[in-house]
C-alpha cells in the first residue's frame, strides 16, 4: 500500500473507530493507530517536496516613469494610514500631474481604495505604472485601472494614432484633449471620423473635450449631434452650442425668449411657453419637469438657461447690472434661476458677478476669473456669518487661495473661535486644504489660537508634501 | 547614525489599533517643540491639553520609551508620534541630548546595569535548589504523570469510538481544565487550540494528526528517563550529559518533551545556560489574543550562526507589549535559548547596540557598565561570545563572524536566505529535534509568488504553498512584479505565512 493510501486508511479507520474496525492482527488497535498516525504525520511534514509551480507567469514590464521619492512615498503611507486622509486626492493629483509612479508595495491598498472611490481612478492610471497594470490584470476587482489614462498618454506622443485606435478610454480622451488644445479642427475631424462607432457614454464624454478651443467652426458638427440617439450627447451638444452666440441653436433660443420676456414701464413681464414642441426638445429642453416643478416654469428656466446671455441687453435694452435688479412682475424666480444657470454654463463673469450679489452660489463664484473670485469671496466672508452657506460658497473658490482670501478666512476663524469654537471644524479644514500652502508661516504668525495653529500645521504638511512631489 | 525606521516599522510598535490612530494625530511638526535626535535617542515636547507640554523621549538603541503623560498605553501616543515625526525626517539632528533627556538615559542605563547584576545573582541562586523546591517538584512530577495518563486514555477512547462525531469545539474544555490542574499547561494549551483543526474538508486527517502528536508526547513522557540519578533532582536545567548518556536517551529531546508539556523555566535559568551572540535580523512578528492575553511572537535569524529564534512576550489586552524588536532591523545581541532539541524560543540576554558604535562621544567607561553581560558565560554554549572583554561590543574589532556579517550591511537590504530545498531540509531537521514543532522562521531567497492566486512561493525547482488563511498576498505580489525576491516567512505544517520582504531598493516591506 502506498504511503498516502495507508494514511487515508488510518484516517477513515479513526473516523468510525477501532471498536468497529480494528486494525488487522493488533491487540490494542487504537494505540497502534495513534502511533502509526504520528509517524505518518511527521513523515508528511518533514518529507515535503517542492510543489510544481507551473508555468511562470509573465513579469511586469519595466517602468518608464520615475518613482516618487522615498519621503513622498512615506507621506502617502501616512495619509493612507489615517493622517490627514482628506489630502489623499491632492497627493495623487499632484503626483500624477508630474508623471510619477508609486512604489509597488503601496499599489494594492490604493487600488482597493479606487475600487470604492471612482474619483481617484484617473490619477491612479498614471501613478500605477506598468506594475499597476500588471497587477490589475491579476485581480478582476482592479480591472478598472486598464481603462484609465496611462503615463504613456501624457508622455509619448509618437504613436498618436495608435493611442486613438487602441488606447484605453482614458488615454483616448487625454489624446483628444491634447490634440484639441493644439489643433482644434483636427481634433474635431478625428472625432467625427469614428463618431458612429463610439459608444453613447464615450460620445458624450468626448464632446466634453471640445469645450477647449470651442469656435463657430464646430457648430455644424454640434448641430448634427442634437439629433443623437442619446440624451446625454444631445444635452452636451446643446450646452456647447449655447456658448456659441452665433450658433443656430442660440438664434432659435433668442427667438423663443423674445416671445416670453418683455420690458414695459420699467418692469419685466414674463409669459412662459404653454407647450414644449419637438423643436424645443431637439434644442435640449426637457419636456418632463422634475417632481414639484410646474411644466411652464420648467420650460421657461431651460429656455433662458440655453439662451446666450448676450441676447438680453439687446432684447431688453439694459445692461446685466440693471436687469438683475429690475422688478419682475411674475415668474421672477424662474427667470433669475435661468440666468444663473446660463451664467454657469456659459461661464460669463459679468453676469456671474451681478447674480452672485443676488444669490451667492458656489457655481457663480467659480465662473469668475481667479483674481476677481478671490476678492468677491473675501468680501463675502467678511460680511457673512459662519454657516453652511459660507462653507458652500467657499467651495466654489478654486485652490490655492491667495493672501487676500486666506487672510479673510483666517480672521473669520479667529473671530468665531472666541464665540462658537465648536463650529469651526469645517471652515478650518477647508482653509487648511485650500489656502496656498506656502502661506503657512503667515498663518502661523497670525494668532496662537489652536484652530489657527491647526490650519498652519495642515498648510505646512501640504507645503512639505508638494515639495516632496516636485 | 541609526537608519531612520520607516513608518510601518514605527506603527508596528503600537500596542493596539487605537494607539496607531492616536499616534498619527500627534505626529505633525506643529505639535512638537524642542525636538532633537542623536545617534541613539530622539526626544521632543508635545503640547497636550494641559499647560505644560509632555516630554517624550525614545532610546533608539533598545528601543525604550519615556513620556511624562498619564497614559497607561505603552509606548504612549506621544512616543509613537515622535517616532513617526522622526521617520518622516521631521526631527532635526542635535549634537547632544537635552538635559532632561541625558538625565533619563543615564538613569535608565544605570538601572539596566544594576538589573543585569541582580539577574546574574538571581540566576546563581536559582541554580541551587532548596529542599522545599525538591518536594514541590516531586509533587508536580506526580500530577503531570497522572494528567498525561488521563489524556492518553482519553485519546485512545476517541480513536476506539471514532472521531466522526468530534467536530465540536467544546469537547476539550473538561480535558483542558484537567491538565491545567495537573500542572501541564503546555499540553493544555495545545488541546485548547485544537479547534483550529476543525476547519475545512480535511478536518478528520488534521484532527487525527493532532491527536497522534499528543499521544506521542504522552508516550515520550512515559518512556524517557525524567528522574536522572534516581533522586529528587528533576529540573531539566540540572541534567547533565553524563547522566543522560547512561540512560541512552538524548538530553535535548528530553528537555523538549518537558518544555512541550509545560514544565516551567525561569528566565534566570534560561540565561544561566549561556548565550549566543550574533547579528540577528528581526524578520517579523505576530500578535495573537488568547483568553484576554496577547502573545507576541517575534522571529529572528542570526546572520553568522544561521540560527532561528523566537522571542515571546505576553501582555493583557490593551496593555503594553514588548516593542523592543523592530521588524527589518538587525540587532547585535546575545540570545539565550530555552533548552531542548531544535531550540527556537529565546530571550534577549544583552544587546550590543550597533547604534552606539559609530559615535565617538560615548566614553568606554559607560560602554562597560551598559554592556555588562547578565548571563553566566559557559564557553561550551557560547562559541560566539566576544573573547576580548575589554573591547566587547565593538563589532568592527570583534571576532571574524561579525565582520563577515557586518559586511553584508547591518540595516539595509534583505538578510541572506535559503533556497526552497534548503528551507525544507532545515524544517525537516528541526522536526527531527522537535516533532511537535508547528512554527519555524525562514528566509527564502530568490522566490517568486506563483501558481493560482499566487499562493506559492516558488524557486527554480518548485514552490512552497502559503497557509490557506493567507489568501493572495497582494502586497508581496505587487513588490515582486513577477521577479524573484527575498521573503521572510513563518513555516507552519499547513503552509507558509509571509512576514516581510525587501523591495528592489532594499526597503523593508512588512507583509
Amino acid at each position: 500500500m502506498s504511503t498516502s493510501a495507508e494514511w487515508e486508511d488510518l484516517v477513515s479507520t479513526a473516523l468510525v473507530g477501532t471498536d468497529r474496525r480494528p486494525l488487522p492482527g493488533q491487540e490494542a488497535s487504537e494505540v497502534e493507530l495513534l502511533g502509526r498516525a504520528a509517524v505518518h504525520t511527521l513523515r508528511m511534514r518533514a518529507g515535503r517536496r517542492p510543489v510544481a509551480a507551473g508555468e511562470p507567469s509573465a513579469v511586469a514590464a519595466p517602468e518608464e516613469q520615475p518613482a516618487v521619492s522615498r519621503a513622498a512615498g512615506e507621506r502617502l503611507s501616512r495619509i493612507l494610514g489615517g493622517e490627514q486622509p482628506r489630502l489623499l486626492t491632492e497627493w495623487l493629483e499632484t503626483a500624477a500631474a508630474r508623471g510619477y509612479r508609486l512604489s509597488p508595495h503601496l499599489l494594492p491598498e490604493l487600488l482597493d481604495h479606487a475600487a470604492k472611490d471612482r474619483s481617484i481612478r484617473p490619477h491612479l492610471g498614471v501613478l500605477a505604472g506598468n506594475r499597476g497594470r500588471w497587477l490589475a490584470g491579476l485581480n478582476p476587482a482592479w480591472a478598472f485601472l486598464l481603462e484609465e489614462v496611462t503615463g504613456a498618454a501624457t508622455t509619448g506622443s509618437d504613436e498618436v494614432s495608435e493611442i486613438w485606435e487602441f488606447g484605453t478610454f482614458g488615454d483616448r480622451r487625454v489624446h483628444l484633449g491634447a490634440l484639441r488644445a493644439t489643433d482644434p479642427a483636427r481634433a474635431r475631424e478625428l472625432l467625427a471620423a469614428g463618431w458612429e462607432k463610439e459608444t453613447a457614454e464615450d460620445r458624450a464624454a468626448f464632446l466634453e473635450v471640445l469645450v477647449t478651443g470651442l469656435s463657430p467652426d464646430d457648430e455644424p458638427f454640434l448641430e448634427a449631434a442634437l439629433d443623437d440617439r442619446r440624451r446625454e450627447v444631445r444635452n452636451q451638444a446643446a450646452d456647447l452650442l449655447t456658448r456659441l452666440p452665433g450658433s443656430r441653436l442660440a438664434l432659435r433660443m433668442a427667438e423663443r425668449v423674445a416671445r416670453y420676456v418683455t420690458v414695459s414701464g420699467g418692469e419685466i413681464h414674463v409669459t412662459p411657453p404653454v407647450a414644449c414642441d419637438s423643436t424645443m426638445e431637439r434644442d435640449g429642453i426637457r419636456a418632463k419637469p422634475p417632481r414639484g416643478t410646474g411644466e411652464r416654469s420648467w420650460w421657461l428656466q431651460q429656455a433662458v438657461a440655453r439662451t446666450p446671455l448676450g441676447v438680453w441687453p439687446r432684447l431688453l435694452g439694459r445692461p446685466p447690472r440693471d436687469l438683475v435688479r429690475m422688478k419682475i412682475v411674475d415668474w421672477g424666480r424662474e427667470l433669475m434661476a435661468g440666468w444663473v444657470r446660463a451664467s454657469v454654463i456659459q461661464g460669463d463673469p459679468e453676469w456671474a458677478l451681478e447674480l452672485f450679489a443676488w444669490d451667492p452660489l458656489a457655481d457663480l463664484l467659480a465662473a469668475l476669473p481667479r483674481d476677481k473670485q478671490e476678492i468677491v469671496a473675501a468680501d463675502f466672508v467678511r460680511r457673512h456669518g459662519l454657516d453652511g452657506q459660507l462653507i458652500m460658497v467657499l467651495g466654489g473658490a478654486a485652490a490655492p487661495w491667495g493672501p487676500v482670501l486666506a487672510t479673510a478666512v483666517l480672521q473669520k476663524i479667529i473671530d468665531v473661535s472666541g464665540t462658537q469654537p465648536w463650529n469651526l471644524g469645517e471652515l478650518a479644514r477647508l482653509a487648511g486644504e485650500r489656502v496656498d500652502p506656502t502661506l503657512h508661516d503667515m498663518a502661523g504668525r497670525l494668532s496662537p489660537e489652536p484652530p489657527i495653529q491647526e490650519v498652519a500645521a495642515l498648510l505646512r504638511f501640504r507645503d512639505d508634501m508638494l515639495k516632496e512631489l516636485r | 547614525m541609526i537608519e531612520r525606521w520607516n513608518r510601518d516599522q514605527v506603527l508596528a510598535l503600537a500596542p493596539d489599533a487605537s494607539s496607531k490612530k492616536a499616534a498619527q494625530g500627534v505626529s505633525s511638526p506643529g505639535k512638537w517643540s524642542g525636538c532633537g535626535v542623536t545617534a541613539d535617542a530622539v526626544w521632543g515636547e508635545c503640547k497636550g491639553s494641559g499647560s505644560k507640554p509632555y516630554r517624550a523621549c525614545v532610546d533608539l538603541s533598545e528601543p525604550a520609551y519615556r513620556c511624562n503623560c498619564p497614559s497607561r498605553k505603552f509606548p504612549c501616543k506621544h512616543a509613537l508620534g515622535l517616532l513617526l515625526l522622526w521617520s518622516a525626517d521631521g526631527v532635526p539632528a542635535a549634537e547632544e541630548p537635552a538635559d532632561w533627556v541625558a538625565e533619563w538615559l543615564e538613569g535608565r542605563r544605570g538601572r539596566a546595569a544594576k538589573a543585569a547584576e541582580a539577574g546574574t545573582a538571581r540566576a546563581a541562586r536559582a541554580a541551587e535548589p532548596g529542599p522545599a523546591d525538591g518536594r514541590r517538584a516531586a509533587q508536580r512530577e506526580q500530577r503531570v504523570t497522572a494528567g498525561l495518563s488521563d489524556l492518553e486514555r482519553w485519546l485512545a477512547d476517541q480513536v476506539r469510538q471514532g472521531i466522526a462525531k468530534s467536530r465540536r469545539h467544546d469537547q476539550w474544555d473538561e480535558l483542558v481544565k484537567r491538565l491545567i490542574d495537573a500542572q501541564a499547561p503546555g499540553v493544555a494549551g495545545s488541546l485548547s487550540r485544537l479547534g483550529a483543526a476543525l476547519d475545512g474538508d480535511d478536518w478528520p486527517a488534521r484532527l487525527l494528526s493532532e491527536y497522534a502528536l499528543l499521544h506521542l508526547l504522552c508516550v515520550a513522557h512515559r518512556s524517557l528517563p525524567l528522574r536522572v540519578g534516581g533522586g529528587s533532582e528533576v529540573r531539566s536545567g540540572a541534567l547533565d550529559d553524563e547522566a543522560v548518556r547512561g540512560e541512552a536517551a538524548p538530553v535535548g529531546l528530553l528537555e523538549k518533551v518537558r518544555d512541550r508539556i509545560g514544565f516551567p523555566m525561569t528566565k534566570e535559568e534560561v540565561l544561566s545556560r549561556g548565550t549566543v551572540r550574533d547579528l540577528w535580523d528581526v524578520l517579523g512578528r505576530r500578535d495573537e489574543e488568547h483568553d484576554r492575553l496577547i502573545a507576541r511572537r517575534v522571529w529572528l535569524r542570526g546572520r553568522a550562526t544561521g540560527r532561528a529564534a523566537l522571542v515571546l512576550s505576553f501582555a493583557p489586552v490593551g496593555q503594553a507589549l514588548d516593542a523592543s524588536l523592530v521588524t527589518g532591523t538587525t540587532i547585535d545581541a546575545d540570545l539565550a535559548f530555552y533548552p531542548g532539541s531544535a531550540p527556537l524560543r529565546a530571550v534577549v540576554a544583552a544587546r550590543h547596540d550597533t547604534a552606539r558604535h559609530d559615535t565617538a562621544r560615548h566614553d568606554t567607561a559607560r560602554h562597560d557598565t551598559v554592556r555588562r553581560d547578565p548571563a553566566h558565560r559557559d564557553p561550551a554554549h557560547d562559541d560566539l561570545a566576544h573573547r576580548d572583554p575589554g573591547r566587547h561590543g565593538d563589532v568592527r574589532d570583534g571576532p571574524a563572524p561579525h565582520d563577515v556579517a557586518r559586511d553584508r550591511g547591518a540595516m539595509a537590504g534583505p538578510p541572506p536566505g535559503l533556497t526552497v530545498e534548503q528551507a525544507l531540509d532545515e524544517v525537516a531537521e528541526a522536526l527531527a529535534g522537535d516533532p511537535w514543532l508547528d512554527s519555524w522562521p525562514l528566509v527564502l531567497e530568490g522566490v517568486t509568488p506563483a501558481g493560482s492566486g499566487s499562493r506559492l512561493l516558488a524557486g527554480p525547482s518548485g514552490g512552497l504553498p502559503l497557509h490557506p488563511s493567507a489568501g493572495t498576498p497582494w502586497r508581496l505580489v505587487a513588490t515582486s512584479g513577477g521577479h524573484p525576491l527575498t521573503v521572510a516567512a513563518e513555516w507552519t505544517p499547513r503552509g507558509l505565512r509571509p512576514l516581510t520582504t525587501w523591495d528592489e531598493e532594499g526597503r523593508v516591506i512588512v507583509l
